[in-house]
């Protein structure tokens, strides 16, 4: 389903460039939930955003369903992102004037559905991350934990075939990453999405299909479980 | 489209709801005050050219002056057009008038003027100088020897004070000695001294048309012009077609026609100033709606970038600036029309007075006002859009993660 070579990602450039991926490759199938995981500054956030069309590539291929990102127009990338791919930012990316229940519902409203539907997927989902009492706070009065819960209720709510997750967990609690975790699962094995999430916590290991870890911007490891 | 109308309509409402409200009612205020510059300075012009036009009404044309045709000097039989004009329905009144160059003299100063002779009685209905007498009295019936001058002649006038040459203080009851045209030489006695803070009306002098008509011989009731008033203002071009209709062959004006080419003159300069005003403050308004929504826009550049990075349109984006910006400077029309009609309000009970007497109230364009509001809303669409446009291309990345 992606198929990444050789990928580069080089921030500014000549000498001062910060090269923060060196060329990586890697497939993922449908429905394999994958742990992106490596030391701070390794490049997995820079991967993250590459592979959910938020960001392009210096260098190297990327085929999402066969189809060259590099070639699709803007109008088509906006497509995607917002039906096939949801996306949790590490710094959650909330708007500041919407309520938690809005952050989410806008999404369905934009896919052209009513504001009814629209509010009960939004509810549903902040539901499944413990948030729905909450739903009326704008992101200022709920805590990082809670932000960040917000962040995930929206890139889930409308069930995406791809779901990018880049630390979800990085401020949550045991219990709350618990729950979290196992919604991500339910999702993958449910309805059989595709999962790619940063992490740090090895323990969040345990729940996925595979590993691939970088170093310095470069792959070096990818370790598929048996489970 | 129907979703990106619905989503910007959205991200609008939430931006309004929860956005800063002092932020708010700073760029509502400001927006005020744009819209009253564009529509205050043309109000006060408005009220200047009533004002001017009121006074060719109240003394040279009325409502409507019938003036001899062609080369003609003189309306002949200007008795028998009275008589038809005052059988118009929906004339009020009307009076014949012999308007003639003479200079007037008083120890050994000399002044050029106009001399109308009309009959005292009929002016009371048709004009104002029998309202306007400052020292002395007006004519009679049987005013003769008589002259009524105007103040800026005599020397009285404080306002038009040594602006115009004059005859150095002459009060009523002194005598004058007039030249006319024709060589033919008269005294009078100054029966009264008329103020009108207007110079056709204070470099102007007025006698018994018997007068003239002795002076320069005429018979058979010549006129230099009928001057014609009306029931209801606003009526003047139908009287007019009336007139024409009733026989009338001379040539017949409305006010409005004859002060025309004056008001033209005379309001050019203003007229131009008015254009440049407005002009001006259209500029300076629209340069100030695009910087605050501008602003506006920067200050969310990182919601553009999310709400892109998440998958909503760029279309609805912008539209939702566009509806923000139509909803600041709708509130700003608002405010200004508010603060517009208490200043007008206010402007009316205290008008502004020019010369000392000339009493200037702003005048109430609604024209200008939609003129203005659409204007302004079509500039906060501009405004609004080009910058949130402008952002919603830029790559997500930079939107989100940098200044
Ligand atoms: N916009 C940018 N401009 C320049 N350098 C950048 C930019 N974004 C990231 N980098 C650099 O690229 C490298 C990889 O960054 P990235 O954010 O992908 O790391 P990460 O693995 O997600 O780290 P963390 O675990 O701390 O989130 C880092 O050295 C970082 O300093
Ligand atoms: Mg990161």
């Amino acid at each position: 389903m992606i198929i990444v070579k050789n990928l580069k990602r080089y921030y500014g450039t000549g000498e001062t460039a910060v090269k923060a991926l060196r060329g990586v490759s890697f497939e993922i199938n449908k429905g394999e939930f994958v742990a992106i995981m490596g030391a701070s500054g390794s490049g997995k956030t820079t991967l993250l955003r590459i592979l959910a069309l938020l960001d392009d590539a210096t260098d190297g291929e990327y085929t999402i369903r066969g189809l060259k990102v590099s070639s699709l127009p803007e109008a088509e990338r906006s497509y995607y992102r917002l039906t096939q791919v949801g996306y949790v930012f590490q710094d959650y990316a909330l708007i500041n004037e919407m309520s938690a229940a809005e952050n989410v519902y806008i999404l369905s409203m934009m896919e052209g559905k009513s504001r009814k539907e629209s509010y009960e997927t939004a509810l549903e989902a902040l539901d499944k991350v413990g948030l729905k009492e909450k739903h009326n706070r704008i992101p200022d009065e709920l805590s990082g934990g809670e932000k960040q819960r917000v962040a995930i209720a929206r890139a889930i709510a409308k069930k995406p075939d791809i779901l990018f997750a880049d630390e979800p967990c990085a401020n949550l609690d045991t219990r709350n990453s618990k729950q979290v975790l196992d919604v991500f699962k339910e999702l993958n094995e449910k309805y059989g999405q595709t999962i790619i999430m940063v992490t740090h916590e090895p323990w969040h290991t345990e729940y996925v299909d595979r590993v691939i870890t970088l170093e310095d911007g470069s792959l070096v490891s990818d370790v598929q479980k048996r489970r | 489209m129907i979703n990106d109308i619905r989503v910007g309509a959205l991200i609008a409402y939430c931006s309004v709801k929860r956005g800063n409200k002092k932020t708010l009612m700073f760029i509502v205020f400001v927006l005020s005050l744009i819209f009253m510059n564009l529509v205050f300075l043309p109000s006060m012009i408005g009220g200047m050219t009533v004002l001017f036009t009121g006074m060719m009404q109240d003394y040279p044309y009325g409502d409507v002056v019938i003036e001899p045709t062609g080369d003609n000097t003189y309306i002949n039989n200007a008795d028998n057009v009275l008589q038809k004009v005052r059988a118009v329905e929906g004339v009020r009144a009307a009076t014949k008038r012999l308007d003639v160059g003479a200079s007037i003299e008083h120890k050994q100063k000399v002044v050029g003027v106009t001399v109308t002779g009309l009959l005292p009685t009929e002016e009371y209905e048709i004009s104002r100088y029998p309202y306007i007498i400052t020292e002395g009295d007006f004519l009679g019936e049987l005013s003769r020897d008589e002259i009524i001058i105007g103040a800026a002649i005599a020397g009285t006038s404080p306002v038009f004070g040594e602006i115009y040459d004059n005859l150095g203080e002459v009060r009523a009851g002194s005598l004058v000695d007039v030249t006319y045209s024709n060589g033919v030489k008269r005294t009078y006695k100054v029966k009264g001294i008329m103020e009108g803070t207007f110079e056709l009306v204070d470099l102007n002098a007025l006698v018994h048309y018997k007068e003239i008509e002795e002076v320069y011989g005429l018979e058979e009731s010549k006129a230099t012009s009928v001057v014609v008033r009306v029931d209801k203002q606003g009526t003047e071009e139908q009287i007019q077609d009336k007139i024409r209709e009733a026989g009338v062959n001379e040539q017949v004006f409305t006010w409005a026609d004859k002060s025309e080419s004056l008001i033209r003159q005379a309001m050019q300069s203003l007229g131009a100033i008015d254009v440049m005003s407005k002009f001006v403050s259209l500029i300076v308004g629209a340069a100030l709606v695009l910087i605050i929504i501008y602003i506006n826009v920067l200050n969310r550049k990182k919601e553009i970038g999310i709400l892109k990075a998440v998958g909503i349109t760029p279309g609805s984006i912008v539209l939702s600036y566009a509806f923000l910006s139509m909803f600041y400077v709708s509130l700003g029309i608002f405010a200004g029309l508010v603060l517009y009609f208490a200043l007008m309000l206010y402007f009316q009970a205290n008008p502004v007075v020019f010369y000392e007497t000339m009493e200037i109230r702003p005048q109430i364009d609604p024209v200008l006002l939609i003129q203005s509001i659409v204007t302004m809303l079509t500039l906060s669409v501009i405004a609004g859009t080009l910058p949130a446009w402008s952002v919603s291309k830029e790559s997500i990345l930079k939107a989100i993660w940098s200044r």
